[in-house]
Order: C-alpha cells, then structure tokens, then sequence
C-alpha cells in the first residue's frame, strides 16, 4: 500500500494526496493499492507546480489496524519533531496518530533521493 | 539575424548579433564566428587572414592565460557557464578585464539566468545570452537592484568604503 | 558594536526587495521550483521536513538587545515562539511560510540583521571569539576584521558560485573558541616579532565525509594584507576546486590533493600579482575599528563583597560561578555564559520569552552585548561581579541558569533528522538521553570538562569528530544507528577523533557514554580531562568497556 506526499508550496506543510486536492492529515490520505493509480496521481501532482513541492510516493505498513508509513522518516513529517511533542501535527493526538507513533516499520525512505537533492 | 543583451554606456539593449558559434566539427560559413579555444590554436591566424572577426568560447575548465597573447586579434571572449553554479567564469571574466586589460566584449553564454547579472556585470561581462527569457529591462533593473557594492570590481562600481570616504 | 550605515542599511533593503519580487514570481508560477530553489537558498532558506526554514546570519555571533528582541518577536509572531541557535553562531526558524519570508526579511533589515550567504557556495558567516573584546588574552580585536569580511564577502562578485560552501574562523589570541582549524580558512590572530599584528593562517581544515585538520599555509600574514590574501586563497579555489563531485568540492580535497606547500605556493603566486590593490584601505579598517572601541567600563577592585556574600548564601549561585563564569580583562567584571542546555531540552533552542530576558539582562547590566558561541549556548561578555546575582536570577527564572557549560551535560547537538532533510537519524533526542544520564551535577562537575557532539547526518553540522566523544548518526536499513568517536576537539589542539568499534542503536548510546566516563574516572590522573586520558590511554579501555556485553 502506498501514499503521495509532498510539501505545500506556500508554507512548507506536509501534504498528502486524496483525490487530486491534498490534505494535512496522513489519515485522510488516499490510498494506493496498485501501483499505477499511485503513479498516475504522482504524474499529475507534478503539474502542480504552484501548489506543492516535489510530490513522492511512500510505501506504508499495518499498524494497530490502520496504515502508516514505513519509513521512519515518513512518519516523523507525518507527526512532527520528537522533541517538541507539542508542535506539528501530532499535538492533535487521537487513534490515528498513535497508531503512527507505535509503527515500528524500517525501511529507507522512497522520497530519500529527492529530499537530499531537496535542501 | 540573432540578438543577445549588449551593455552599452551603461544601458541594456537588443543588439543584433553578427557572430555564428561553431562546433568543433562543424563547417565554417562565412562572417563572423566563435570558435573554441582548441580550434582557434589551429585555425585562428587562417580565420583572421580571411578579415573575419573571431571570437573565441572559453570553457570554465580552460585557463584564461592560454589567451592572453592572442587578445589583441580577438573580437570578444565567450564565457560558458554549463550550470549557473558553475563559478569558475566570473574568474576568467575579472581577470580579462582587471589583469589583462582586455576591452572588448565578454559574453556570457549558457546557463546564464537573471538573478545572476548583478555578480555577472560586476566582473566586466558586458553581453548575454540568457538562458530564462529575460529581457534587456529585466536585467537592467538586476545589476542596478544593489544601490551599494562592499568590493572593488571590474565594473569600476566605487566600492562602499570608497562610497564612505 | 558595529553600526550600520546609511550604505549598509540600503544594501540590505534592496536585497530584502529583490527577494520579495522573487517569492512573488515563485508564488505566481512564473519560475520553477529548481530556479527558486537557487534564490531561496541565497537568502537563507530552506524547505525541511515540516515546513520552510529560516537561517539568519548573526555576523561573528553578535547581537545587541534590539536585534535578540527582534528575533524573539519574529520567533513569535512567524515561529511557534522559539528560536534555534547553531554551530555556525547562526539562529534558525523552523516554522517559516514562504508567504511570510519577504515580511521577515524586513523585519530583520530594520535591525541590521539579514540571511544573505547563509546557505549557498559562497563565503558564509564568520565565526569569531566569542570572548571578543572582553578577554584579557586578546591580541587584536577579531570582530574588527570579521565585520570588515562580512562586507567583503556580502554578494562578492567572484566569489559567490564558489565550488561549495566557504567558513572562516577568526581567534584574537592562540586561544581558540572558534574551531579554526576545521574551518575552510582559519585566521589565529598573532603578533609579530615588530608588534604589528597579523594572522596564521590556516587552510583546508574541515569536518563531514573527509575531516581535516587543516595545514597553516602562512605563520604570519600581516593584518593589513588579509583581504589580497583572502582573494588569492578564494581565487585558487574557485578556479582549481572540484566540481564534479559535491563530496569532494569543499577546498580541504584541493589543498590535500596538491599538498599544503604546493597550494601554499600557488596562493602566493596569486596574491603577488594581485598586490596591495586587493587590500581594504587603512581608512575602512579605522573606522570599523571605532564601532569596536573599548567600553567605558567602571574601575573596580577585583573582589566584589556583595557577590561573595550572594554566593555563600545560595549554593546554586556558587555552582553558576563555578562553571559559567570566565575571567574578564578588567578588574570587577566577568564574562557570563549562558547555557542553552537545560536538562531534557534541545541543545540551541531558546524560547522567544527568554530571549526578551537576555535582551533586558544585556541592556541593564551587560553594556548591550550579546554573543553567540559555536556551541550553542549565549555570552553576556561584560558583567559586573556586583550584579551577578541581580543576572543570575535574571536567568533562573526563565529556566537559563543550568550551571553546566564545559560539562557533559552541554551537548552540541544539530537539529537532526527531528527537522533536517538531510539528516538519517535523529540528533536532539540522544543529546537529551545524556543530559538526563549526567543531571546529577555535582557529578557532572566530578567529571569536568566532557565535550560531547552529535550530528545527524556525515554533513557534521554537530562537529561530531572534534568532539572530545563525537556521536554520529548513521541510517542502517531505515533504523536509527549511532557512531561514536573519541579523543577529538575543535581547540587550538584540534584533532578528530577515532571511531570507537561498531554502531549503537540509539537506546544504547546514553549508557555506552556513562560506561566510558566511568572508564574516564578510574583512569584519570593528576586532575586531568577526559580529553587528555584518553590521549594518554587510547581508544582500548574504552572499547573494551562498552563492547564487553557483546564479546
């Protein structure tokens, strides 16, 4: 299973794809069964170009029943700074970003490539 | 005919541009044209014997001293920039003007964006083709966008503690 | 301190315009993100994991009480009302829009604060002395020739596409509290045989994938021939650097690849044939030297009674004195440093209402200085005896008093993989590990000066291998792996350190550290630093220690 993210271009929010529109949350992500619709929405997030920055695909595993990223990367721009608990997208808490938080996933990011070229 | 950006007392313009650049293993028409450093080693004094005017392509790689001799025949110098953070042409370009004297055109030529024409015009490069669209007012409001310089420079700009005295 | 002039503060207006046009040409798609991403990095800033980031340059890691409150009002109004300050002396935002960077930028131009050249192949923010000005051991005043490099180096012509990027680090004295000897170039003020005063100078020293102590290509430079000598360097550079691999292009591959003495020569074939004309005149040199001149400061005698009686009576004072505290050149005054290491929190970071608190401290009793150290903590560098207590509570109350500078417990740590998108594991939170391993203090102080620093990535934004125990942060199939060296420093007895054996995972690392310090106390001799054990000793009492479980 997989999911597209990117950053927004105005503030540099973590976004993800749900139905050609983006969406803060990881758990209202649409989500890719097969990888053709993944990389068909990976070719149009691309024209957007006013919208996002550098749209990628993530690989996401099972996690006390709902889905999350595998890499650890990916779940921390899911989530937000492990220092500052408080600060980003997991200070709203809830079923869905525990479920994040008590992934234990690992695997090299998909977007790995992009992000050091990224800056 | 084709045109590039010519600085010229101090204003930007379209000119026309009368040069052709040639490859290496490319046909020679008739007029004027640039060559590269290797081709014009070789084949510089026949060109010039034909009353053409030669201007030579130097890449970043090549060593501006290779053309000091010869600067007196050439009709300007064309500085590649293969990748706008490729640096190494603004090198060549203030050495040409500062150390060697050379008064003619230099060119800008390859990746050559206008965010880069401020530092471009400060080391004595006075033509462009760029690489972006941008148009001869676009870069005249860049090089003048920083009403003061901190550094002397081969555009002659009085530097700020110059400025301050 | 340096005032900016009329010419200073229009320089930064135009390129505070210049950037506004640019985000709004961004904005309204008529450049791409690949052409943007050259502009925004020329002003600072950087897209991470979360959002945009913002580093703003702090010259020579000086501030005054307007621009720190500035800061605290752009980490308020832009920020989640804290600020993160680095290893380059630098204060980063990590929660910046684009949509707001044009209005922040102004903001900063209105105090004479920018973030020109702080990302980019170009000359980047000097680092100098923290101490400047206020040590006793100052041969010349580095913020002088800093700020004169500031202005040489600001959009310099030639200079700004440079292989990759570029650090100087300038000392006042053979005492260095700036890492020279792993920057770029290294200037370490002497003075010569005449008196006059020059500089050492100290090329391709460096950290990340290659590190190097750097060679010295010149004893003495005469302070008058810096900049000459600065172009030929950056000449040489720009010209012969390697541009084909990222991981080779920093100045310290060319220098090692033709050796010091052949580079050495080669600068100095440049610098003659650009001669004196390369040189800022006398003039220039003056009159930044008059923003720098010595402070009215009170004649005192050395002994204050009013702190001596503050310190008998409140234990935590003594301890803040015991640690935190230099000797100032003068008579009755000391250097103040503050820690931004509290226990459990990240290294660097200091909340907006805390900055407004060093601002109000600096301005009462600090004569209106602030610095900013490489190692991530703040210098109030003229302080009164008589008013530390008035300070020290100052800093109590908004959680600024941890008593641990030097100490085990005051880590340099980047922001990691918690922010960067460069990093493969995360930095922050192992710092946090440690400190909280090392809250005792009175053990703390039992072990002394510890330097422990940890980068999340090769990049070596933490300075991880001059760190007395380096801690490196490495990706081992997606998990978060730790490296650790020892026997390094960033000092003026510069050496990067050697690996200890083989990664750690991080819930490791914090005991690993307490087991080599234990190590450290059963070995050490006379008093000695662990530093100074462990180059007595070598790596193998330590190894053997922290590997014992796994032989």
């Amino acid at each position: 299973m997989r999911a597209l993210t990117a950053n927004r271009l105005t503030d540099g929010e973590v976004v993800f794809w749900k139905a050609g529109a983006w969406v803060e949350r990881f758990a209202d992500a649409e989500l890719f069964e097969d990888a053709e619709a993944g990389e068909a929405a990976e070719a149009s997030a691309k024209t957007q170009q006013t919208v996002i920055v550098e749209p990628y695909l993530i690989d996401l595993i099972e996690s006390e029943s709902l889905w999350a990223p595998l890499s650890y990367r990916e779940r921390l721009r899911a989530l937000g700074p492990t220092n500052h608990l408080h600060h980003g997208k997991q200070a709203e808490g809830g079923a869905a970003i525990e479920a994040l938080q008590h992934a234990s996933g690992a695997a090299r990011s998909s977007g790995r490539v992009n992000l050091i070229k990224r800056k | 005919m084709p045109t590039r950006i010519k600085l010229q007392d101090g204003e930007y313009r379209l000119v026309e541009d009368p040069f052709t650049t040639i490859g290496d293993d490319a046909g020679l028409p008739p007029g004027d044209v640039i060559i590269s450093l290797t081709r014009f080693q070789t084949e510089g004094d026949q060109l010039l014997s034909e009353g053409r005017k030669v201007g030579v392509r130097l890449e970043p790689a090549e060593e501006v001293e290779a053309l000091v001799y010869d600067l007196p025949r050439i009709a300007l110098v064309a500085v590649v920039f293969p990748k706008y953070r490729d640096g190494r042409s603004y090198t060549a370009a203030r050495l040409l003007r500062e150390r060697y004297g050379f008064e003619r055109e230099i060119r800008a030529v390859g990746e050559v964006l206008r965010e880069q024409a401020g530092f471009m015009a400060r080391v004595g490069i006075d033509a462009f083709s760029p690489a972006d669209g941008s148009t001869p007012e676009d870069w005249a409001r860049a090089t003048h966008r920083q009403r003061h310089v901190y550094q002397r420079a081969a555009d002659r700009r009085t530097p700020a503690f110059a400025e301050r005295e | 301190m340096y005032r900016y002039d009329t010419l200073d503060k229009e320089f930064l207006a135009d390129r505070a315009a210049e950037f506004r046009e640019q985000v709004g040409r961004r904005l309204a798609g008529e450049i791409t993100e690949d052409q943007f991403k050259m502009i925004r990095l020329m002003n600072g800033l950087y897209l991470q994991l979360h959002a945009y980031m913002l580093r703003i340059a702090v010259p020579y890691g000086a501030l005054n009480p307007t621009q720190m409150r500035a800061l605290a009002q752009i980490g308020r109004k832009y920020d989640k009302g804290y600020g993160h300050f680095t290893t380059r002396t630098n204060l980063q935002f990590h929660w910046i829009k684009l949509a707001d960077a044009p209005d922040i930028l102004d903001a900063l131009a209105a105090v004479d604060m920018h973030a020109i050249q702080t990302s980019g192949n170009c000359i980047r923010n000097t680092t100098a002395d923290p101490f400047a000005g206020a040590t006793a051991e100052e041969i010349d005043d580095p913020r002088v020739w800093s700020e004169a490099i500031r202005q040489w180096s600001s959009l310099h012509p030639e200079f700004s596409f440079l292989p990759r990027k570029f650090k100087v680090a300038i000392t006042g004295s053979a005492k260095d509290r700036t890492a020279a000897k792993v920057h770029d170039i290294g200037l370490m003020m002497r003075r010569g045989r005449d008196g006059a005063f020059g500089f050492e100078v100290i090329v391709g020293g460096g950290l990340g994938r290659t590190p190097y102590v750097g060679p010295t290509i010149n004893e003495f430079l005469p302070a008058n021939r810096l900049f000459s000598y600065l172009e030929a360097v950056l000449r040489v550079y720009n010209r012969h650097g390697r541009r084909d691999n990222i991981y080779k292009a920093r100045i310290k591959i060319l220098v090692a690849a033709l050796g010091a003495e052949e580079f050495a020569r080669q600068v100095k074939e440049e610098w003659e044939k650009i001669g004196p004309a390369g040189d800022l005149p006398d003039t220039e040199i003056a009159r930044i030297r008059g923003a720098f001149v010595p402070m009215d400061f009170d004649t005192l005698v050395n002994r204050s009674e009013a702190f001596e009686a503050a310190k008998a009576a409140d234990p935590a004072l003594a301890r803040f004195a015991r640690n935190n505290l230099r000797e100032h050149k003068r008579p009755g005054y000391t250097i103040v440093e503050i820690s931004l290491k509290a226990i459990g929190e990240t290294p660097g970071d200091a909340t907006s209402d805390q900055m407004d608190v060093v601002a109000d401290l600096a301005e009462r009793y600090g004569h209106g200085d602030i610095r900013v150290t490489h190692e991530q903590n703040l210098v109030l560098p003229h302080v009164k005896l008589d008013d530390l207590a008035a300070v020290h509570a100052g800093l109590k109350a908004v959680g600024l008093a941890t008593p641990n500078v030097n100490l085990i417990s005051d880590i340099i740590a980047c922001p990691g993989l918690d922010y960067c998108a460069l990093a493969n594991a995360r930095a922050i939170p192992i710092a946090q590990d440690i400190a909280r391993t090392f809250a005792d203090q009175d053990r703390a102080e039992l072990i002394g000066e510890l330097k422990i620093k940890i980068s999340g990535c090769i990049n070596a934004c933490g300075h991880h291998h001059v760190g007395h125990i380096g801690i490196l942060g490495v990706d081992k199939k997606g998990e978060e792996f730790y490296q650790l060296t020892l026997g390094g420093s960033g000092a003026e007895d510069a050496a990067v350190g050697s690996m200890l054996g083989p990664a750690l995972p991080a819930g490791r690392v914090a005991g690993a550290i307490d087991t080599m310090v234990d190590v450290y106390l059963r070995e050490r001799q006379d008093g000695e630093r662990f530093l100074d054990t462990f180059r007595r000793t070598g790596v193998t009492p330590f190894k053997e220690a922290v590997y014992a479980d796994a032989n």
